[in-house]
């Protein structure tokens, strides 16, 4: 058995292992899930934690209907490995689409538009063997569901877009946390940028009001940060193990811009230090101000 | 007979083509299949290889059982095995029956072809390459035919799914998504000089219609060498006393022996050629008196093939001429190297690394990015269509370690993925009069964004400008560190100033040359 296949193998299993324990978890959360904005848990196994967040949440039945087709977002920019923090963490990617068909689903697509070669990205990640594995239809980004979308935004007038998206009942973005060279942090709103066609190389002359202008297009249901490892340092990239901190955390919450607020909390920031926090802030897409939510924390 | 051999050939074509769908990247870091399987069967690239760089890669060893093969059987492997001889069969079967049968009687010409390139390989000039059949198949298909192939297939089903007609597009979109999955490429793959290669390809099939397989007849050196070992093969074909010489074995010869002539013995023009024979058993087939057998025997080599000492000669001195002629190149001088020739990570010196490239585009074919593409003169006319790294058509992927595993000579180290990241490819650097944050004042990462050494080669020195209208503002200027940057180019694929890079990658600083160094540090490490 290679590395490989152990961490895929941990990843189903620690998936499966879950469930039992997250029963009863389900029935005490829901009185609780009405007040919190934010679901912060901490906890050593991924896909515990993040089954244990979205029932804090008030359980994936309140987000995702019978019947939906659900897009799950995560990260697959690159040929890296989960251990490397480039990629969202395999694990919380199956749990989430396991929830998902718990929850009714009629289908669960995942996908990325990469920035090294997608076949790498997706195998390397791990990402693609998880979420087949939880019963996901994994694909590769097909050109010709690109189309112009009128996003009337600041910086973005008009942008191909992925249609999968729009056409989906419902979108879970799944972010990791890390270091941009630009943005300072991406999170969740910058983990739009998958969904762009074109030549989105541009868009960082005017990075924060286009990551806004992006954020306002696309409505998530639900959003899940990735932060069971963080890269702190040459991201978003990544590749020395030295700048990637165990965090064991995933943040759940339905206000994208709070989260990526809260999440910028985890690298020693304030939401006010982003721009595009701020921007999105003022245009209300959510709130910046991480003292107004109710943000609750969790251990498993 | 036929039948039999009809299906051993359709068997390795379908083998040699489903290896050559394999030899594209899944994800993985391995390809899983042999996909180099039929190269490393090549006895002419074997020996050629043994000549010109004084190596033996292991894995040629298979090739001496073509070898053994040929002395024991003949030149079975023309007959029944090789894809090129399959592919120019096929073709030729479409040539009208009965038309007059040109025999030009070029048969010697490969002959001289062979000796020609044996001469030249002793003198470490590798062109076997160019012409070897597996070679120029591979990369034809590779740089040429399959990328047409996909091309073509895509615009088909693109026009019916934008006909927009029900039923239609549903049933194409099937096909489609069943034809992506098996034979089609994962992307559209695109190569300088593919009309070019493919042109030269579709030639050789077409020749066929002039005379069959008259590629194999006339031209081919590994036929030829073949052909000179099957003379002492103990398989031989006898014609016995019941041969009324009618001449129908003559028009069915798959190569170009003069079956209807049952003497083997004399100097005359007018003999059973042995050394043409490729084994196809058609003459045995076809003799109404049931006269031609194919049976082992003991039986000494016939005559002399009766090349002419003063052609062979001229093929040799033609050989060893020709190594001078292609070097007296300023691209020789190790003080004048090629910007732009950019070679795959694990190439070893230009010198060592062009004695042992055949061209056989399996490094293009398996590159991730297609970034590899086959070279016209960029390193001199010694090296075309061996491979050069543009990185503005694709970057060399960091962690991608394939070519290395597809070269079939050693040419291209093999790499682990740790190894691969020690070494460079070349250098990049900032054209600053068109790079946005130095020209424009205007924020753009994303050189630095995609570099992927884990400590950024590309970095960001914050400088405080001013806009048109004075107002002051801070930006990120990007810079190079060249101790880190491994040339790998995905800075320049990248960048937004797509048509002419502001960031591009030369060979300068590359691993494997001593010359072409730049740092006083790096020149240290040789």
């Amino acid at each position: 058995m290679n590395r490989r296949d152990f961490i895929k193998l941990t990843a189903i299993a620690g998936i499966g292992l879950s469930i039992p324990n997250s029963i009863d978890k389900f029935v005490a959360s829901v009185e609780a899930a009405e007040k919190a904005d934010l679901i912060v848990a901490h906890g050593a196994s991924p896909s515990k934690i993040t089954r244990a967040a979205i029932d804090a949440m008030g359980g994936m039945k309140k987000f995702v209907s019978k019947g939906d087709i659900v897009v799950v977002k995560p990260n697959i920019a690159w040929d890296r490995t989960p251990e490397q923090a480039g990629n969202t963490n395999p694990e919380v990617v199956g749990t989430v689409v396991q929830l998902c068909y718990e929850a009714g689903a009629k289908k669960v697509r995942v996908f990325d538009r990469p920035v090294n070669d997608p076949r790498r990205c997706y195998v390397q990640s791990g990402i693609a063997d998880v979420a087949k594995a939880a019963g996901a239809d994994v694909s590769y980004i097909d050109e010709r569901k690109f189309k112009e979308i009128n996003i009337k935004g600041e910086a973005l007038k008009s942008w191909p877009l992925y249609t999968d998206i729009f056409e989906a009942d419902k979108v879970i973005n799944i972010p990791i946390a890390k270091h941009h060279g630009l943005a300072k942090l991406t999170m969740a709103m910058k983990n739009w940028m998958g969904v762009m066609g074109g030549s989105r190389r541009t868009i960082h002359q005017r990075l924060d009001e286009s990551l806004v202008d992006l954020s306002m297009a696309i409505k998530p249901t639900l959003t899940i940060l990735d932060a069971v490892r963080i890269l702190t340092a040459n991201g978003p990239q990544g590749g020395n193990l030295s700048d990637v901190k165990k965090m064991d955390t995933v943040i759940v919450g339905v206000d994208q811009v709070a989260v990526d607020s809260f999440g910028s909390t985890l690298f020693g920031m304030k939401g006010s230090d982003l721009g595009y926090v701020k921007i999105a802030d003022q245009y209300g897409l959510g709130t910046m101000d991480v003292s107004k939510l109710n943000v609750k924390r969790i251990n498993t | 007979m036929q039948n039999l051999r009809r299906i051993t050939q359709g068997i390795f074509l379908l083998l040699f083509l489903f290896l050559f769908l394999q030899t594209e990247a899944k994800g993985r870091d391995e390809l899983g299949y042999p996909v180099k399987i039929f190269l490393d069967f090549d006895p002419l690239i074997f020996i050629t290889t043994i000549l010109s760089a004084h190596t033996v890669q292991k894995a040629f060893y298979f090739s001496l059982i073509v070898l053994a093969a040929a002395i024991i059987l003949g030149r079975v492997f023309c007959g029944w095995v090789c894809p090129l001889g399959t592919l120019n069969n096929i073709v030729g079967a479409f040539r009208k029956k009965h038309s007059h049968a040109y025999n030009m009687n070029w048969h010697r010409t490969k002959y001289y072809i062979l000796i020609f390139l044996l001469a030249a390989s002793v003198f470490s000039l590798q062109l076997v390459g160019i012409v070897d059949p597996l070679s120029l198949l591979i990369r034809s298909l590779s740089v040429s035919i399959y990328p047409a192939f996909n091309y073509g297939t895509k615009a088909v089903f693109d026009a019916v799914y934008s006909s927009n007609i029900k039923g239609i597009v549903d049933i194409s979109e099937a096909v489609y998504s069943a034809l992506k999955k098996s034979i089609l490429s994962f992307q559209q793959p695109f190569y300088n000089q593919s009309a070019f290669i493919g042109v030269l390809f579709l030639f050789i099939l077409g020749m066929n219609f002039a005379e069959k397989r008259f590629w194999c007849r006339h031209l081919c050196p590994l036929g030829a060498l073949l052909g000179i070992l099957s003379r002492f093969s103990i398989l031989k074909r006898t014609v016995s006393e019941g041969c009324t010489s009618c001449g129908a074995c003559a028009s069915v010869c798959q190569g170009n022996a003069a079956p209807d002539k049952k003497v083997v013995a004399t100097r005359s023009r007018e003999e059973w050629r042995d050394a043409e024979c490729l084994y196809c058993w058609n003459c045995d087939d076809v003799c109404p008196q049931n006269a031609v057998s194919f049976g082992f025997s003991g039986r000494k080599a016939s005559a002399s093939m009766d090349l002419g000492r003063r052609r062979v000669i001229t093929s040799l001195v033609s050989g060893v001429v020709a190594v001078p002629f292609l070097r007296v190149n300023p691209l020789s001088k190790a003080e004048v190297p090629n910007q732009k020739l950019i070679r795959p990570p694990g190439a070893l010196e230009e010198k060592e690394f062009l004695k042992r490239c055949v061209k056989c585009g399996e490094c293009m074919k398996v590159c991730i990015t297609n970034g590899l593409q086959p070279t016209f003169l960029e390193a001199g006319l010694e090296g075309i269509w061996s491979p050069l790294l543009i990185p503005k058509i694709g970057y060399c992927e960091y962690r991608c370690t394939l070519c290395g595993q597809v070269c079939p000579t050693g040419a291209i180290k093999k790499l682990n993925i740790e190894e691969k990241a020690e070494v460079k490819i070349g250098l990049a650097m900032i054209d600053k009069n068109r790079c946005l944050p130095y020209a424009h004042a205007t924020p753009c990462i994303v050189c630095e964004e995609v570099c992927p050494t884990p400590k950024k080669a590309v970095w960001f020195e914050k400088v405080n400008v001013k806009d048109r209208n004075g107002k002051e503002k801070t930006i990120q200027q990007p810079r190079v560190d060249l101790e880190m940057c491994i040339g790998c180019g995905i800075c320049e694929a990248k960048c937004p100033v797509i048509d002419r890079p502001a960031i591009y990658v030369t060979s300068i600083g590359e691993s494997r040359s001593k010359e072409n160094q730049l740092l006083l540090m790096q020149q240290d490490k040789y």
